[in-house]
């Protein structure tokens, strides 16, 4: 679902930049504070000024299971650009290819997962022109923010009431379901083509993507948890 | 951590010979209601999933895909890397 150049009206396409930065720059806030603890030093002077500056300013360092949680989400964004590039036919002349949002924030946490999505769509962009440059603000917003971010609550919800893979699933297709609209709503406001047409469109065919990438993310999330023994993610 | 890049390096190549050349769903629908041809037509170092070099279109492909899971890897290790050296 990689929006090329042209498709977005370049005001849209800027708006929705800005946007990117805004959510890019939020997770990696997170991510760093979960990476990240005040050096030894410094946390030994908080000691004297009581508990709220152990986690206030001062100089933070990169943990052992920081330095971990990193590894780790390059070992997702490898697994995640690897299998954006199978395509499967879902219907005469039409393919569609996993996103990976909900595999990411499953296996990564919320924040982490939404940047390892960020970091893969930039690669796809820059190195291999798929997906547009101005509109890359666009393609994070509906891919990162929709697709995995948002997408990540409605799987934490789920959860309560559910079996994890259910949850899993269903949040995995509305991820694609959701991404595919905003993508409709972005084309439609740019005057591109028919709001309504494209919203339709558009639906009808992710609405059976949406079933691929909940079984592939079902199963590569099994496969993942077996192979690296790790726990849900926390950043 | 070896298993999970081996996992994703046999998608790629999996990948590359078998995944299907269709349209995707945005492309699929854009043809279908004409206006694909707003979309710009770029070109980067590896357009198209193919290393521009190696002419048979398999390999070419699988090569490309070898390279982005290396390049997606090398990012996180790279700032790993680098913060644990400034963390000294």
């Amino acid at each position: 679902m990689h929006i090329p150049d042209g498709f977005i009206d370049p005001k849209i396409s800027y708006g929705l930049m800005g946007a990117a930065v805004a959510v890019l720059g939020y997770c990696l806030h997170k991510v760093k504070a979960a990476v990240t603890a005040l050096a030894p030093r410094e946390a030994f002077a908080a000691v004297g000024r009581g508990v709220k500056s152990l986690t206030g300013k001062g100089r933070r360092v990169l943990t052992k299971l920081g330095e971990q949680k990193i590894y780790l989400m390059g070992m997702v964004a490898a697994l995640v650009f690897a299998a954006q590039m199978f395509n499967f036919s879902i219907d005469k002349g039409t393919s569609g290819h996993l996103i990976g949002g909900v595999l990411a924030v499953v296996l990564l946490g919320p924040f982490a997962g939404t940047i390892v999505i960020a970091a893969v769509l930039m690669v796809q962009a820059l190195f291999f022109a798929d997906g547009g440059l101005v509109v890359m603000g666009a393609n994070i917003v509906n891919m990162a923010f929709f697709g995995a971010l948002l997408s990540y609550y409605i799987y934490a919800g789920l959860k309560r009431y559910l079996k994890e893979w259910l949850s899993i699933g269903i949040a995995a297709w509305c991820s694609v379901v959701i991404a595919a609209l905003a993508a409709s709503l972005e084309i439609g406001l740019s005057g591109t083509f028919a709001l309504g047409v494209v919203m339709g469109s558009m639906l009808k065919v992710h609405a059976v993507i949406g079933l691929a990438e909940a079984l592939i993310t079902v199963v590569l999330i099994q496969i993942f948890r077996k192979v690296v023994p790790i726990g849900e993610g926390q950043a | 951590m070896k298993n999970i890049i081996l996992l994703s390096i046999l998608i790629a190549v999996l990948a590359a010979f078998f995944a299907s050349t269709h349209p995707d769903g945005l492309e699929k629908v854009a043809e279908n209601l004409g206006f694909i041809h707003k979309g710009m037509e770029r070109s980067s170092v590896m357009t198209d999933y193919a290393v521009p070099f190696i002419s048979h279109e398999g390999i070419s492909t699988s090569a490309a895909g070898i390279l982005g899971i290396l390049i997606s890897l090398g990012l996180f290790w790279a700032t790993a890397l680098f913060l644990r050296k400034i963390a000294k």
